[in-house]
């Protein structure tokens, strides 16, 4: 069975939940990381030198990198449905799933932490506000991408749409101001009837 | 014909030139970005609305993020050897290709740009440090990888090694001191005297 190393609370560890749960895959997954620690053991180094969750084993093979794992069990188990066939397609889900490494997460951290993981007294509001708004205008360019199709990469749900998806369950769900973004908000909607996702994505911040 | 928008020193760009050259890829390349501007018009952010380069056109389907770029091309043009066939070997050019653009390239960064793109009495001695020191614990990771292995993912070179490659030309060849890392040093001396890799990057140098 396919072990998943990384506590449910985070961001990177519910991609690979929900994509499992996508693909109806079963997993054991164990709570490493964050509150738990245990991400900087050696045991846990020699199989993800980078320290950070999750780690992915499948029999004798171990991967980490969060959208690397998600690449992996869409290609393995879900060809033609999570996993384009059609390059174009494919790439444009890819796309979306490097900037969400690239320039999403980075700016949308500063909201997420400041507010979920620092104590009230603790808040640098103005830094949280700023970074708002710059998250703000990045969910600005995926409204616009999402104007004439359902998903991410297009008609159908992909592997593209995982990484964005579980950003929009934050920005929906911070106590924050929120411009109106329709068909970011249709598309969330869409996502939000998915079981595998109401599963392992739509739960309490933390 | 493939149109790259983007200028020859930024290494997003450089990853899809040097496989274009790799795999025999015709392309035009277009000064897009940096000192050339043209990144914030109102043309280039409808074709990526991100705002930076490269941006790839075939024919009438557009692509941008570096990595997806070379992804889309080399799934196209090279199946079987830059894009593995084998999943698991295609996953572990992914993870550090991912790696990459999520630990490598922001950490790089302040030192890259420290040394290369800010005037001698603008710099900032402590981020151009501590940005080194950090660059030098990936490189350690990366290095601890290719002690049992030519490549990032097995015995061939494979997609997974242009972007810590293109990086890695930086760390080998800025101004600073630089721990030994013999795995990493052997793997990057053997990309560089690839002739595609000398062009495009090497003979571009650090600018």
């Amino acid at each position: 069975m396919l072990r998943i190393l990384g506590r449910d609370t985070s961001s990177n560890v519910q991609k690979v939940l929900w994509a499992a749960g996508e693909l109806g895959l079963e997993f054991e997954r164990e709570d490493i990381g964050g509150k738990f620690g245990g991400n900087d053991t050696p045991e846990y180094l020699a199989l993800n030198p980078n320290g950070y969750v999750p780690t992915l084993i499948d029999g004798d093979y171990t991967l980490w990198e969060s959208n690397a794992i998600v690449r992996y069990l869409a290609a393995t188990h879900g060809a033609g449905t999570l996993w384009p066939e059609d390059a174009r397609i494919r790439g444009g889900a890819e796309r979306w799933m490097d900037w969400q490494i690239a320039t999403l997460s980075p700016t949308m951290v500063t909201v997420f932490r400041g507010l979920v993981r620092t104590p009230p007294e603790d808040r640098d509001m103005a830094r949280i506000a700023a970074a708002r708004d710059r998250t703000a205008r990045l969910f600005a360019m995926l409204d616009a991408a999402l104007a004439g199709s359902d998903f991410v990469a297009g008609r159908d749900f992909t592997m593209g749409d995982i990484p964005v998806g579980i950003a929009a369950y934050r920005w929906y769900h911070l106590d924050i101001e929120r411009e109106d973004f329709r068909n970011l908000e249709r598309w969330y909607r869409r996502l939000a009837e998915r079981p595998a996702y109401r599963e392992h994505i739509m739960k309490p911040l933390a | 014909m493939l149109r790259i928008l983007g200028r020859a020193t930024s290494s997003n760009v450089q990853k899809v030139v040097w496989l274009c050259e790799e795999v025999g890829i015709p392309y035009e390349r277009e000064d897009i970005g940096g000192p050339f501007g043209g990144n914030d018009r109102p043309e280039y952010l409808a074709l990526n609305p991100n705002g930076r380069v490269p941006t790839l056109i075939d024919g009438d389907f557009v692509i941008w993020e570096s990595n997806a770029c070379v992804q889309y091309l080399a799934s196209g043009h090279a199946a079987g050897s830059w894009y593995p066939d084998d999943l698991q070997a295609r996953a572990r050019a992914v993870q550090w290709m991912d790696w990459s653009l999520g630990s490598l390239a922001p950490t790089h960064v302040p030192a890259f740009q420290g040394l290369i793109r800010t005037p001698p009495a603008e710099r900032n001695p402590d981020a151009i440090a501590r940005s080194r020191d950090a660059w030098s614990k990936l490189m350690a990771m990366l290095d601890a990888h290719l002690a049992d292995r030519a490549y990032i993912a097995g015995e061939s070179i494979t997609m997974g090694d242009m972007p810590p490659a293109v990086l890695s030309f930086r760390w080998f060849n800025l101004d600073f001191e630089r721990e030994d890392y013999p795995n990493a040093k052997r793997w990057y001396d053997t990309i560089a005297r690839r002739p595609a890799f000398a062009r495009h990057v090497v003979d571009i140098g650090l600018a």
